[in-house]
């Protein structure tokens, strides 16, 4: 394959510490572990009708608010983004009342049930910016942030439109945070296009993309400015790949992906 | 005749499905062209809801060869009862001789996965205070586990990935994997997807008063809700000569309610037209659509509204498979894309199964009996899931 060439022009992020781009790009240049133990508060989505609004999980909340902070920057309007979600268990909070629920007295909630499914948040999305581009939700274990931009440049470079990547994950109450070690929210939204796609808007940087042998392409490390229990969160790597933007511009990192490794290069050169 | 590379005409070398009617896609289109249905009433005995199920028989009683056993659970052993079909598995196993195990793509779609198995470990958890031992969450629940099952079933190592959009899941592979090929990230695809019986959709779908307490009728004017089915389904997608390939495909987002589609089926009607814009095709070239119909009041009227405005009032007839496997949820794209491309191979249209009175209120020409169609080039699957969340797909008949 040739690799996928694209731009990335706007970014945001929701983390514990790590709440503006500028933060992150802060961290990465002092190489200082990020994370606070201030709660990042979760703001009641703005977007959604007032009932939607309220009945608004933990994932749904955390996925508009960092597509909130990346659409500040974005030269794309917000209806005009195809979506691609990535998250690994996507539904948190939802998945743990549901199955209390069925393990007692079998009375599913009417609106719980609709929040169960991974896609409640690119669905919720979907209604708050009245965006009937289409969207896509991946969940590929630790990998789900891999195959979510794989899916996101090649949709943008197929069908030469602009995509809104968001990778997060909800945290997992207890005790599901047993099988899954995912305490606090972690989420970032890319805003990215094929070349010749944005007019005259300049990106924040370009990549390519390409696919390798993973003998060659050894999985890149968690960079040290990120917690190290943030390995358990998919969408770390989505965090550490924004880490790029300060990085030389020929810069790379090594994604596993099924049986082949993602690799994200850094190219010279910003502008249309 | 070749293709521009920009726009792969691929072909479904190989598709293998089981359901609640039988193990294969012969008795899928068997009991499609005879209007049998696959549904009985809720037999099992970890749930006592007042429904009809589309239950696969032996399920339970299926064993993973000793390589898979880590990664069993309901959704996977239902996997399996359709990855081992010999046709299918020596299919792939050509493909990966000709491109490379590397160069074969994997994209499958699942609502629920293995929640099954967390179902019954978290009731052990509250029960003992502790997961049982032996369960794994990521083996069996957590999405991805479908797709790396899969890739060791078939000795697959190319990328793969895990799409979950409730009920268009399993259709949106198609068109992912379309644009793989397209791209050269691969040569081939594995595509399709497993959605398995669990108490979170019955009761989840119960609560939302969306479950008939009869078998489910898809445009039908007594049609009274949906009945929850199971099923696995694989197709072997690749740029070679085949009875039927995949001409493209449409998607969209309703962008207007978690649960409900829209009144008139706005995304619906747009997923439709795009496929027809992507396939350069006009909707009088489309001799037949295999309709999401999933029998509730309301799904059935707004995607009968979207085919009305797509296709003109009656203007292409339509049949539904639930009435057949039942709501597969996940998997009924993939379940719903064998049958229609077992309608264009054989020239023939399947009837709606379990219809009995067609709502004369829906301007739809649904099929009450099978009909010939000599002359059908292509045809269009439709689905539509939670969220919002619109797919159809088109597919041709070779010449």
């Amino acid at each position: 394959m040739n690799p996928l060439r694209f731009g990335l022009y706007a970014a945001g992020i929701h983390a514990p510490g790590l709440d503006t781009l500028a933060a992150l790009r802060l961290a990465t240049r002092e190489g200082v572990p990020a994370e606070t133990l201030a709660p990042a508060a979760l703001p009641a989505p703005a977007g959604l009708p007032a009932n939607e609004r309220r009945r608004a999980s933990q994932a749904v909340r955390l996925v508009l608010a960092c597509v909130e902070r990346a659409l500040v920057d974005s030269p794309f309007a917000a209806d005009e983004l195809r979506v691609v979600c990535a998250t690994d268990e996507g539904t948190g909070e939802v998945c743990l009342q549901m199955l209390e629920s069925l393990a007692t007295n079998r009375q599913v909630s009417p609106l719980a049930f609709p929040n169960s499914v991974q896609n409640a948040p690119s669905g919720n999305l979907s209604i708050a910016h009245g965006n009937r581009e289409p969207g896509s939700v991946v969940s590929f274990g630790l990998e789900s942030f891999a195959s979510g931009l794989l899916c996101a440049v090649v949709d943008a470079t197929a069908d030469r439109r602009p995509v809104m990547l968001v990778s997060y994950d909800p945290a997992m109450p207890q005790p599901l945070a047993e099988l899954l070690p995912v305490t606090r929210p972690t989420a970032c939204a890319w805003i990215l296009a094929a070349d010749g796609v944005a007019g005259k808007a300049a990106p924040l940087a370009r990549f390519e993309l390409a696919l390798a042998d993973p003998a060659a392409a050894p999985a890149s490390p968690l960079p040290a400015w990120l917690p190290a229990h943030w390995a358990a969160h998919s969408s770390a790597r989505a965090i550490a790949a924004l880490g790029l933007l300060e990085a030389p511009a020929t810069a790379r990192m090594h994604l596993p992906l099924g049986g082949r490794t993602l690799v994200l290069k850094r190219v010279a050169g910003v502008g249309a | 005749m070749s293709s521009p590379p920009d726009n792969p005409s691929l072909g479904l070398v190989a598709s293998t499905v089981v359901h609640a009617a039988g193990p294969g896609p012969g008795p899928l289109w068997d009991a499609a062209i005879e209007g049998r249905t696959g549904l009985r009433r809720n037999d099992l005995d970890w749930c006592a809801l007042d429904a009809w199920l589309g239950r696969v028989p032996g399920v339970e009683g299926t064993a993973l060869p000793p390589a898979l056993a880590p990664w069993d659970c309901r959704n996977h052993r239902l996997a399996w009862m359709a990855l081992r079909d010999p046709a299918f598995m020596t299919a792939v196993e050509a493909a990966i001789a000709r491109h490379g195990a590397d160069r074969v793509g994997l994209l499958l779609g699942t609502s629920t996965s293995g929640i099954r198995s967390t179902e019954q470990a978290y009731a052990h958890r509250l029960a003992e205070g502790q997961w049982p031992a032996g369960f794994d969450w990521r083996h069996s629940h957590s999405s991805d586990s479908l797709a790396r099952f899969a890739a060791a079933a078939l000795g697959l190592r190319g990328p793969q990935t895990v799409l979950t959009t409730a009920c268009s899941s399993s259709a949106k592979v198609f068109l992912a994997a379309r644009r793989w090929i397209q791209l050269g990230l691969v040569d081939a695809a594995v595509v399709g997807g497993a959605d398995s019986l669990c108490l979170s959709t019955l009761h989840g779908f119960d609560a939302l008063q969306l479950l008939s307490d009869d078998a489910c009728r898809p445009f039908d004017a007594a049609r009274r809700g949906i009945s929850i089915g199971e099923a696995a389904g694989f197709v072997l997608l690749a740029r070679e000569p085949a009875a039927v390939s995949l001409a493209g495909g449409g998607e969209s987002s309703d962008a207007f309610h978690m649960s409900a589609p829209h009144p008139e089926g706005r995304g619906a009607a747009q997923a439709m037209r795009s496929a027809l814009d992507a396939t350069g095709l006009a909707p009088r070239d489309i001799g037949y659509v295999n309709a999401h119909g999933t029998a509730t009041p309301a799904n059935d009227r707004a995607e009968a509204s979207a085919l009305a405005s797509v296709f003109g009032p009656r203007g292409v007839p339509v049949s539904s498979t639930k009435g057949i496997t039942g709501h597969t949820l996940g998997a009924c794209g993939v379940v719903d894309a064998i049958l229609t491309a077992k309608a264009l191979e054989e020239a023939l249209l399947p009837p709606s199964a379990m219809l009995l009175e067609p709502d004369p209120g829906l301007p739809v020409d649904v099929l009450r009996e099978a009909r010939p169609a000599p002359g059908m080039r292509y045809a269009m699957s439709n689905n539509f899931g939670f969220g919002g969340s619109n797919c159809s797909l088109v597919f041709r008949r070779s010449d």
